[in-house]
């Protein structure tokens, strides 16, 4: 594989499962040290055979928690000696008329989905400015961009998010940290697979999201990470504030 | 992902407007990433700097006018005769006129006609040429937008109206080539060091920069290094998509 990533330091939140977990393999590929942060146990410690072998420390650790967060980054600064890149991969779906959402379940997807992020970037930009520079990659969602029906919190954090970052990348320009978006559409992942298993006919289900995608398919996790790892790279030096959608055709933004 | 080696080995890759700016710094990229790449520029210049560097089975360059359809049709035709059917199509040729720019209630039906002509019309018929073999063999289309297309450009109507064009054929056209394993997708590029961007008056520049959050104007390899990404196997599940590179100005 490539060096692209030699001497770089990132920060994965949602790092156990899913678009976290293969943004870690190809960051460690490409030659990064990487704090992985989840409140997955069990998965985290199913990548602590790879730690041993490569950069990496694990903590676990929920994004709703500041305290929790602040340890993790805390951990990672004196594991690497810094940390000059964030992935912002954790996130929950929630699939449910705004009538059945009560206030519990709206602020824990925005407690998570939008919170958790602004969390770690708050915790990370001292150290990114130490570094004198930086990226910061936060997945969104193609929902985001274009709404789904029964994902009202879902898709009015994954928006948030989106501005959230694109407020972020004008302070952050000032101290030379990129900050930009990663839009999925459907991933063939735990949280994708779990929400069509909840749907009274899951087949049709499947084939509803297939539809969506000018494509016709779901995406890997490591399409989204490709998008990721590009973002994070040298290779991208003049861009940020951007939302790329890496979603098949669907909300051709 | 700097650089890698070969990433474009054996592709055939067409560009248009390769003699200067972000057409030029295409076409050294993809060279340098191993493709074999067919020219086109007005200017002779400037392709035969791209040329003198690399053998005749890599590069193949064309002097002409892409605003003259039967200077398109007779390139893609030897193009694809010299090297084979085209992988990659970067249509990048544009051009703002912004010498007989004008405030648009005296500007000029023959300079919309130009400007439409070179920096849409052009795309779009290069497209068609390559399309019918990219529905047998799968490929890329890069199109070349603006960030002026967002932001609009005051006494340039013109051009910000073909910029928008070329992201709604972009979409269409993504729409309609997805089921053929083609990708179809924009870069909207801001302030960029160029020849066009030369002749900017400097006190424009100025505000340009003071407007763009990392605080500098970027470079043709800036606008190459989108462009590569977005046409390498990595960017295979997106399509549809104007990607903008632009330092942060115009944050949509």
């Amino acid at each position: 594989m490539t060096d692209a990533f030699a001497h770089r330091r990132i920060f994965v939140s949602g790092a156990a499962n899913g678009i976290g977990l293969a943004c870690v393999k190809r960051f460690v590929d490409a030659g990064a040290s990487v704090a992985c942060f989840d409140r997955d146990a069990e998965a985290l410690e199913r990548l602590s055979a790879r730690s041993r072998e490569s950069r990496l420390t694990l903590s676990c650790g929920d994004m709703t928690s500041t305290e929790e967060v602040e340890r993790a980054m805390r951990k990672s600064v004196e594991a690497f000696g810094g940390i000059d890149g964030v992935v912002n991969a954790a996130g929950i779906d929630l699939l449910r008329s705004l009538e059945d959402t009560d206030d519990e379940d709206w602020r824990r997807i925005f407690a998570v989905n939008l919170d958790g992020p602004m969390r770690v970037c708050r915790a990370a930009l001292p150290h990114l400015r130490a570094a004198g520079g930086g990226t910061i990659v936060n997945i969104s969602s193609g929902a985001g961009l274009m709404p789904l029906k029964h994902r009202t919190a879902y898709s009015a954090s994954k928006a948030g998010l989106q501005m959230f970052s694109k407020a972020l990348a004008m302070e952050a320009a000032d101290f030379g940290v990129r900050v930009n978006v990663v839009c999925p559409g459907a991933v063939e992942t735990g949280l994708l697979r779990s929400s069509i298993d909840k749907a009274p006919d899951p087949q049709q289900a499947y084939e509803a999201v297939l539809a969506r995608y000018a494509l016709g398919r779901v995406a890997e996790p490591d399409e989204i990470a490709a998008a990721i790892l590009w973002l994070s790279s040298s290779e991208s030096s003049y861009v940020t504030g951007t939302a790329l959608a890496v979603d098949g055709g669907r909300t051709f933004h | 992902m700097d650089k890698p080696e070969g990433r474009f080995e054996g592709k055939v890759v067409m560009i248009t407007g390769a003699g200067s700016g972000i057409g030029a710094g295409c076409a050294s990229r993809f060279l340098s990433e191993g493709a074999r790449v067919a020219i086109i520029d007005r200017e002779e210049d400037g392709l035969a700097q791209l040329t003198s560097g690399f053998p005749a089975d890599r590069v193949y360059a064309v002097s002409g006018d892409c605003t003259d359809e039967s200077v398109v049709t007779g390139f893609h035709q030897s193009a694809t005769e010299k090297f084979r059917a085209v992988d990659i199509l970067i249509n990048n040729v544009g051009q703002s006129a912004r010498e007989r720019a004008s405030e648009f209630h005296e500007s000029q039906e023959d300079v919309w006609r130009f400007v439409l002509e070179v920096s849409l019309l052009a795309t779009m018929r290069l497209s068609r040429l390559v399309v019918p073999q990219m529905r047998e063999r799968g490929g890329r289309i890069l199109n070349m937008s603006s960030d002026a297309a967002f932001a609009g450009d005051a006494g340039l109507v013109d051009y910000a109206t073909a910029k928008m064009g070329i992201i709604g054929f972009t979409r269409s056209l993504a729409r309609e080539l997805a089921p053929f394993g083609v990708t179809v997708n924009a870069v909207a590029p801001g302030a960029i060091r160029t020849r066009a961007h030369d002749r900017v008056p400097a006190a424009v520049i100025d505000r340009i920069r003071q407007q763009t959050p990392v605080g500098f104007v970027g470079e043709p390899s800036d606008v190459a290094a989108a462009i590569c990404f977005l046409a390498s196997d990595e960017a295979r599940f997106i399509t549809g998509q104007t990607l903008l590179v632009d330092g942060g100005r115009w944050m949509i």
